[in-house]
């Protein structure tokens, strides 16, 4: 019976969102109290050009395309720390440059053959276990940096100055957190794509991190509000046939209005 | 009990100097505050007296050693602004922190430092649920909870009212009283002054040392002069 439930064509994708439904707004979660939402939509771009390289040399599009985000993060961080407060504008325009660059190596590549729809907005009904392998992976790497570093995350988002002065190596803290990141966008590619993750890095944390008491707490409501998120999407995109990843980025907006308001 | 002892420091950033030829002590167990306008160079001395940076020229010790290697001696209380007062955090989360890098980690080191700046009845609040001086305290009971024997508070009553700020400097008042050494960063030139043991003026110098009557007289017969410190 358990055999027959699983051969079904919806399981593996249900499955897969599901996770990447908890996973992303989890990690949302950091990111939002650390202030690096912006690097994670430039992280969520940059995966592009080397998702495409990988796939030209018949390497896993997952490692590359990790690859290739952490290199646009330390690209943008560094020429960041030449603009003098300007850093949005840094980051924005290698954002634009390096999905610019993964757009162009396609006609360059020759005879390479990438749907680029599904990398940018998710394939949902595509998916095989190779996906599920890539979630459960970024799934370890943000348990693991929980395991290692929660209370370095705690003092760094809430006090970087203080908690460089104190000792913490935050420059390594915020690479393994950059490091993570890439994982999850490389991971929920086939979910919502890596356009559209920032709207499930976003949305449901906003939720989660109202009235949490503690990061942890706030990374545990968001997951349950991303898994709720995500089913609804899913139901939603069988019942009307429709793509799930835009319909799961649509719900994030339709979502927003229900935020209240912080009461003190 | 540890005296704070700074020998003609000097600082700058890139070609600017910041800090020329300070000389400083600290004693144990006195209340000081150290008064100059915008860009006077506070902050940047108490992140030389805390270790975050390195004096260009002099030295820092406390009593007879080195600052180096006994920096967690002190501990520095930041602005407010470099705080993410959204952070989902409790009272006693942030004042947790303090110890993060302490070898002996003590849950009632967090408790004693909650009791001392009077927030032990919000411990589990969340921070971004507590008033502009109940945050203000937090922050202090955190500092307090390094296990450092002198306090640098950068800017503390800045953004209070007037009976917030009066609180806070009666705590820290007391603070001294028990035997803590307090150094702390103002705007204020007015009577608030009067609550220091002591009261450092500077403009990128020391312009004044001394109680607070003998720093008011001096600067009074420096403006006389016609040289206009605070702006």
């Amino acid at each position: 019976m358990l055999e027959a439930f699983f051969t079904n064509w919806w399981v593996l994708p249900f499955l897969i969102a599901l996770l990447v439904g908890m996973l992303c707004p989890a990690t949302g979660a950091v990111l939002i109290t650390h202030r690096r939402l912006l690097q994670a939509n430039l992280i969520s771009h940059a995966v592009v050009p080397g998702i495409v390289l990988a796939l030209a040399i018949g390497v896993d599009p997952s490692l590359g395309g990790m690859l290739s985000g952490l290199v646009g993060a330390l690209v943008a961080e560094r020429l960041s720390s030449k603009s003098k407060g300007n850093n949005e504008g840094v980051i924005n325009t290698v954002l634009a440059g390096t999905l610019g660059l993964g757009v162009l190596l396609i006609p360059l590549l020759g005879s390479l053959r990438v749907d680029l729809e599904s990398i940018l907005f998710g394939d949902l009904l595509a998916v095989g276990q190779a996906d599920l392998i890539r979630s459960l992976l970024a799934a370890t790497a943000l348990l693991l940096l929980l395991k290692t570093s929660y209370q370095k995350l705690v003092y760094i988002g809430l006090d970087p100055e203080g908690a460089a002065a104190s000792g913490l190596n935050v420059s390594s803290v915020r690479l393994a957190l950059g490091f993570v990141t890439a994982l999850v966008v490389v991971s929920s590619m086939a979910a919502v794509g890596v356009i559209l993750v920032i709207g499930l890095l976003s949305a449901p944390a906003l939720f989660g991190l109202n009235h949490a008491p503690s990061l942890h707490s706030a990374m545990v409501r968001s997951a349950g509000y991303g898994f709720l998120l995500t089913f609804i999407g899913f139901l939603l995109s069988i019942g009307f046939n429709l793509s799930p990843g835009p319909l799961i980025g649509v719900l994030c907006l339709l979502s927003l209005p229900f935020l209240r308001e912080k009461s003190k | 009990m540890t005296n704070l002892i700074a020998k003609s420091l000097s600082f700058s950033y890139g070609k600017e100097s910041v800090l020329k030829d300070i000389s400083l002590e600290l004693k144990t167990g006195t209340l000081t505050a150290l008064v100059g306008p915008n860009g006077a160079g506070k902050s940047t001395l108490l992140r030389l007296l805390q270790g975050q940076l390195i004096p260009h020229e002099g030295k820092i010790f406390l009593d007879e050693h080195p600052l180096g290697a006994n920096r967690s001696q002190v501990s520095l209380m930041p602005q407010r602004s470099s705080i993410n007062w959204n952070f989902p955090i409790t009272t006693e989360g942030l004042v947790a922190l303090g110890q993060v890098n302490a070898a002996n980690k003590s849950c009632c080191k967090t408790e004693a430092s909650l009791q001392r700046v009077g927030l032990i009845a919000l411990a589990k609040k969340r921070l971004d649920s507590l008033s502009g001086g109940q945050q203000q305290r937090a922050l202090l009971a955190k500092t307090l909870a390094q296990n450092a024997s002198i306090f640098l508070l950068d800017e503390p009553c800045a953004a209070l009212d007037p009976p917030s700020r009066e609180q806070f400097l009666s705590i820290i008042r007391q603070l001294a009283e028990a035997g803590l050494t307090i150094f702390v960063s103002s705007h204020d030139w007015g009577q608030a002054l009067n609550a220091y043991d002591k009261v450092i003026t500077l403009d990128r110098t020391v312009l004044a040392f001394g109680t607070p009557e003998e720093v008011r007289s001096k600067l009074q017969s420096i403006s006389s002069m016609g040289n206009h410190c605070c702006g």
